[in-house]
């Protein structure tokens, strides 16, 4: 090629050259813009083809309000735990303790209630304590992870594999192993588990009003919540920093421990308010079952909205949408009779898969 | 040996190189300059199979050369030795020199013949170092000269150097002056990068020059001097490069350090700093000159002594807390520690004093106005402040690096190594930044390695040696002979 361009002179030579190369750039550009704009709104673009694809294939099924409204309801509470995941990822830390916290605030949450309930309080009332007890343990528990990765200077992925033992082994313990169940004539977790919001004009088969329940509605707060904490709070843009480079961070006047602890207090507390709404949503704690690899499923989705597991780099929205893409895909998968035990190999596909796609944007 | 023809690469927003031709003989050391952003780092990039060029054609020894990646370029011969260096920390020398070459007998790696085999490589280039010692436990300069022996084993015909004396002491330099000559006598060509004109001067047979992507001269060191070659890159003739040194307004010291010791570094160091004070900071690599900056502000843990702002005594914790009472210090690290790369030029600015724009939300339309303010104050080139500050010219990084400072409103300012990489015209803003900001009152410290700058700038200069204060220059009348006579330690009469 370049002995061809000197034999035919410069003239010839350099248009040739030219011309193919500005087509190859301009081709390239093509390629690198579809490229980019898949890594980033990949997420986006497998959620609509999914979501067709469900409508396509079970138009009869899918897309009933009240089919939806189960699919979220069934899987809010891990993307509550999901979107605090992705805040103490970004922040350049991890939390596998999730799901066990969830358990543990769950039980004792559910056993402040009943005791109090049982004390002749008011029932509203107990439910309420109870309630605020499960989210205030999640955040305390949060708070202790926080301090053993700060001050302690205990990689975080120990602290919190320890906390994933320990939490539920308490959790286990306060239960003997079994099951607590709400106290007889507790009735208002029940009725506030299928409260909610009536949507006017969306009926079910049967011409009632579908009722979106509270915690579908939880959900979405807390992801919107937890986008505008990252994108336009201090503490967000602290997180960014302090994941992106820790050290530049301290030399900019970060209190870095403060930041970071900050961010196992608040996936503690969403592991608190996923408690609650596993609580509203059952009515009883399974101390083996609650959370039960909830911290997986969080960090999968964590990984498929496009976060970076180095941190420094995340979006709420995306993990949102890895939830919502998840609960498709084990839909998908029942409803096409595939056996329950081949869903876990086609998740971790889908993992691996949208990492590849959305690497490129980090290097 | 290597011949480059119309070489052009185009990015995004600029046109990185444009039809640069150039011709590389074996046995010959070609210095490549230019002002960050000329187009060297892109063109030894297209070079070590890094990037391919756009339109062009590189000739190897006669045969078309087209390497698509790193493996493919060492394989024809061509390597480079990056400013950041690439060897594994936690592996020998012997096992980074021969990384994915092991010598094996059946499926096994001969540890016996692999460190023999080291040693025989390392001692060919004279490099005097332990084959079983562990790369991360050397120093930077020993690590340079490992990754130069991996090189070289590897029947390298060009060798590209990156800046390599940049994280070098100057006994270094000389010894790996030694080096590169003799791999010239050994028949390879090297290209050899550098901001630092006296060196390329000493060291290359030929110069080359780019400026916005072209090669705009070549000429021969024996006809050229520094001043030539600095108007070529710049374009123009560099006239005023320091401002005028305007006394201090004020005689009170704002910043009083008494005998402040930090452990394994400096001990008993004194200096006071005015407002409206430029004091130097000099010494050698080493001697403990950053150390001191770092526990100022609460970086490194103090042994003794007292830091008095104002006349009150002081201790910080945390640069956090440095920095809410007013002393600022911007990092010699640019990329590791004083800016965020991945984050935006508004977000680097504000990021230190991001209390100031909220105290929960901050808000956004302010702090983009604050950053138009600094762009415009400092004369900052930045297309669009929301992009990402690792899209910039390493001057312009270090001028957000100094806003942001700025930003949170410092009475005193510590400054380390701030036009370190930085080119000649950004060098001579930042010169005139320093000084401005004295001007209005401010307490500055400079630290620097570059004694024309310490001269050119301060009003005294402090100098240490080995963590010890040797003594105390007046900044105009001093000279660089009477400042290094302090670093290396030869009069003790000055002090």
């Amino acid at each position: 090629m370049s002995e061809s361009t000197q034999t035919n002179g410069p003239g010839g030579g350099d248009k040739n050259t030219a011309s193919s190369a500005s087509n190859t750039s301009s081709a390239k550009t093509a390629w690198q813009f579809g490229l980019s704009t898949l890594e980033r709104f990949g997420v986006v673009i497998a959620f609509i083809a999914l979501f067709a694809y469900n409508a396509i294939t079970q138009p009869e099924t899918f897309l009933k309000p009240e089919n939806l409204r189960n699919l979220l309801n069934q899987n809010a509470d891990i993307g509550v735990i999901a979107v605090g995941m992705t805040l103490v990822i970004i922040a350049g830390g991890i939390d596998l303790s999730v799901g066990a916290v969830m358990a543990f605030g769950a039980a004792v949450g559910l056993i402040t209630m009943n005791a109090l309930f049982e004390g002749s309080m008011n029932e509203t009332l107990a439910v309420i304590i109870g309630l605020g007890t499960g989210i205030a343990l999640g955040a305390a528990c949060g708070l202790l992870n926080g301090l053993l990765v700060t001050i302690g200077r205990i990689p975080a992925f120990i602290v919190t594999l320890a906390g994933l033992i320990g939490f539920r082994s308490v959790t286990l313990a306060i239960a003997e192993g079994g099951e607590i169940r709400a106290a007889d004539g507790l009735t208002a977790l029940q009725t506030l588990g299928r409260g909610g919001l009536e949507i006017p004009g969306v009926l079910d088969y049967y011409e009632q009003p579908v009722i979106f329940y509270w915690n579908i509605l939880i959900f979405f707060a807390v992801v919107i919540a937890g986008q505008l904490l990252l994108g336009r709070t201090r503490l967000g843009r602290h997180f960014i920093a302090v994941g992106s480079n820790e050290v530049a961070a301290r030399y900019s006047g970060i209190a870095v421990n403060r930041v970071r602890t900050w961010s196992y207090v608040l996936v503690g507390a969403c592991a608190g308010i996923a408690a609650l709404m596993s609580l509203m949503r059952m009515n009883s704690v399974s101390s083996s079952g609650v959370g039960h690899l909830a911290e997986l499923d969080a960090i999968a989705a964590v990984v498929i909205g496009g976060t970076a597991m180095t941190g420094g780099r995340g979006r709420v929205w995306g993990t949102m949408l890895g939830v919502l893409i998840l609960i498709m895909i084990s839909n998908m998968l029942t409803l096409a009779d595939v056996e329950v035990y081949w869903q876990g190999f086609v998740k971790g596909v889908i993992i691996i898969l949208a990492v590849l796609i959305q690497r490129g944007k980090a290097n | 040996m290597l011949e480059i023809r119309n070489i052009t690469k185009q990015f995004p927003a600029v046109r990185a190189l444009d039809g640069v031709s150039l011709d590389l003989a074996a046995g010959e050391v070609h210095g490549v300059i230019g002002e960050n952003g000329a187009g060297k780092s892109t063109l030894m990039k297209i070079l070590a199979g890094l990037q391919p060029p756009d339109q062009g054609s590189l000739t190897l020894d006669g045969q078309p050369y087209q390497p698509r990646n790193v493996n493919d370029a060492s394989r024809a011969g061509v390597v480079m030795i990056h400013q950041e260096l690439n060897l594994v920390d936690d592996l020998s020398v012997a096992e980074n020199i021969l990384l994915g070459r092991e010598p094996r007998r059946f499926g096994l790696i001969q540890l016996g013949r692999m460190r023999t085999e080291a040693a025989r490589l390392l001692t060919e280039i004279g490099a005097n170092i332990d084959p079983r010692a562990r790369v991360g436990d050397l120093p930077v300069a020993q690590q340079q000269l490992v990754e130069i022996t991996k090189a070289l084993s590897q029947k390298t015909g060009v060798l590209i150097l990156d800046e390599p004396t940049a994280v070098l002491s100057e006994r270094e330099t000389t010894l790996l002056f030694k080096l590169v000559r003799r791999l010239k006598e050994r028949g390879v060509a090297i290209v050899y990068i550098s901001h630092l004109l006296p060196e390329v001067l000493d060291l290359c047979d030929r110069i080359s020059v780019l400026r916005d992507g072209r090669l705009v001269a070549e000429t021969d060191p024996a006809t050229a001097d520094a001043d030539q070659l600095a108007s070529l890159m710049v374009g123009r003739d560099l006239v005023d490069v320091y401002p005028p040194v305007v006394a201090p307004s004020a005689e009170t010291s704002r910043l009083s350090i008494r005998d402040l010791s930090v452990p394994g570094h400096a001990s008993k160091i004194t200096f006071d700093v005015a407002p409206g004070e430029i004091v130097g900071l000099a010494g050698l690599v080493g001697s403990g000159r950053t150390e001191i900056a770092e526990a100022i502000v609460g970086l490194r843990p103090i042994s003794g002594g007292e830091i008095q702002l104002d006349g009150n005594l002081v201790r910080f914790r945390s640069p956090k807390q440095a920095l809410e009472q007013g002393v600022a210090y911007v990092s010699e690290d640019r990329k590791g520690r004083g800016i965020l790369v991945d984050l935006s030029c508004v977000e680097n600015t504000t990021l230190p004093n991001l209390r100031a724009y909220g105290r929960l939300v901050p808000d956004r339309r302010r702090e983009r106005a604050t950053t138009a303010n600094w762009i415009e104050r400092l004369d900052i080139r930045c297309p669009d402040p929301r992009s990402p500050i690792r899209m910039l010219s390493g001057g312009n990084q270090q001028k957000f690096a100094v806003a942001s400072r700025l930003d949170a409103q410092p009475t005193v300012l510590l400054l380390d190594e701030p036009t370190r990489g930085v080119d000649v015209g950004a060098k001579r803003e930042l010169y005139h930044l320093i000084a401005k900001l004295a001007k209005d009152g401010l307490a500055c410290v400079l630290i620097s390695s570059e004694l024309p700058e310490l001269l050119g700038l301060c009003h005294r200069i402090a100098v240490m040696r080995q963590g010890q204060l040797a003594g105390v220059v007046d900044g105009p009348t001093a000279s660089e002979e009477s400042i290094m006579r302090l670093a290396a330690g030869v009069g003790e009469e000055a002090a």
